[in-house]
């Protein structure tokens, strides 16, 4: 493979990785570019929101403090240069090993952000950034109070995403209607995509065989 | 020619003319092939399940092309796709609504024994034999529609050897024994 030259133009809309994958090894990989513009934009007008960030690799992120993380997703909406008018994703993560400040474990959230108004021109591939359209934002709470601030006023489609975080792992969203269950019935015992959710004898009458016999 | 009741001599000029048999015989072949499926789908099996009914595979031809919406006009229910905790009660309400005589078949490895759920699933129910009675299992991931059909003609076998006679509704408890075995390990 030969090494491309500056002035080539990278064809892939994936430019960030392909020059990463061709440069020379033990190089750095070059910073994720949506996500570089949105952690210096936090830097300047939110400091202390960015706890963690990742700007390189396969999985670039911003790990935000729980308590900015709504001024954060209004900045990174309304930004004429990001743009994230749309909440893709919104999922939970269950860290059950402890921590210095969470001894029982932590739960995580995960927001993938996408920019419709900035989303790839459809004949050349390329957006302003040139990069995929994307961004990733995690936000930890220690799992013995796992509240987290809701996005619902930033998306309004962040509500069945919320409730069914809230279903499966029982993260609490905090400044939003009452979570209802969306998935299980209402009477379902727990959470039970927590690591530590223990199976029902039974359910209604109908007997559930433990894991260990399965 | 249907089985003669026994101890009837016919006189051989009326043997011509007239057909001597048991009433429940005759119930039991009207039973057989004219079962009337219930419409309902769980998961992916009710696509072969309507695969079946369609054209090509054509399950009219047994008389089992009528899938009727309401549980109280079916005979047979056909119990396509992953059944969930969720929705067992629902599977049993609908068995329940139905008239006797009626049958269940269990379609497919989800709703035998949990399928590839079995493991590692929280929500599905280890087999619809704990929520009903079921006469015929069809195994497959799907299975193919003509699995479907060869379960529908053991079934009807079964009507015509057996007798039109259902199971009866608390069968599915005697299923219980072999969860609580496993649990014990």
């Amino acid at each position: 493979m030969s090494t491309p030259t500056p002035s080539e133009p990278q064809g892939s809309t994936l430019s960030g990785s392909a020059a990463g994958l061709a440069g020379a090894p033990g190089a750095p990989a070059p910073a994720d570019p949506v996500t570089a513009r949105a952690a210096k934009l936090l830097a300047d007008r939110l400091p202390g929101a960015v706890l963690e960030s990742s700007l390189s690799g396969r999985h670039p992120s911003l790990r935000i403090a729980p308590a900015h993380l709504v001024e954060a997703c209004l900045l990174l909406r309304d930004d004429p240069d990001l743009r994230m008018d749309c909440l893709h994703l919104l999922s939970g993560v269950d860290w059950p090993a402890p921590t210095p400040t969470a001894p029982a474990g932590e739960m995580e959230v995960v927001y993938h952000l996408v920019s419709y108004a900035r989303k790839p021109d459809a004949v050349t591939r390329r957006s302003p950034l040139k990069n995929d359209a994307f961004l990733v934002l995690r936000v930890r709470v220690p799992r013995s109070a796992p509240d987290v601030p809701s996005v619902m006023g930033v998306w309004a489609g962040a509500d069945w995403h919320e409730r069914e975080t809230w279903d499966l792992l029982g993260i609490r969203f905090t400044g939003r209607p009452p979570l209802r269950r969306i998935l299980l019935p209402e009477d379902w015992p727990g959470h039970p995509l927590r690591k530590d959710w223990e199976y029902p004898a039974d359910y209604h009458g109908i007997p559930i065989i433990p894991p260990e016999g399965r | 020619m249907a089985p003669a009741a026994d101890d009837v001599v016919l006189d051989p000029e009326l043997q011509q003319s007239v057909i001597l048999t048991k009433l429940e015989w005759l119930k039991d072949w009207g039973r057989r092939n004219a079962l009337w499926p219930l419409q309902f789908g769980l998961a992916c099996c009710a696509m072969e399940m309507m695969a079946t009914a369609a054209t090509k595979y054509d399950l009219d031809r047994f008389g089992a092309g009528v899938f009727r919406a309401s549980a109280r006009q079916s005979d047979l229910m056909i119990v396509a796709g992953t059944v969930t905790h969720k929705m067992a009660p629902r599977v049993r309400r609908l068995y329940d609504q139905m008239p006797d005589p009626k049958y269940v078949i269990a379609m497919g490895a989800c709703v035998i024994g949990g399928g590839p759920y079995t493991r590692f699933g929280y929500h599905v129910v280890q087999g619809v034999d704990l929520v009903v009675p079921v006469d015929i299992y069809v195994p497959g991931c799907p299975p193919r529609p003509e699995a479907l059909i060869d379960g529908f003609r053991k079934l009807q076998e079964r009507i015509r050897v057996r007798g039109g006679k259902s199971l009866p509704p608390d069968d599915h408890l005697k299923n219980r024994e072999r969860i609580l075995a496993m649990s014990g390990s």
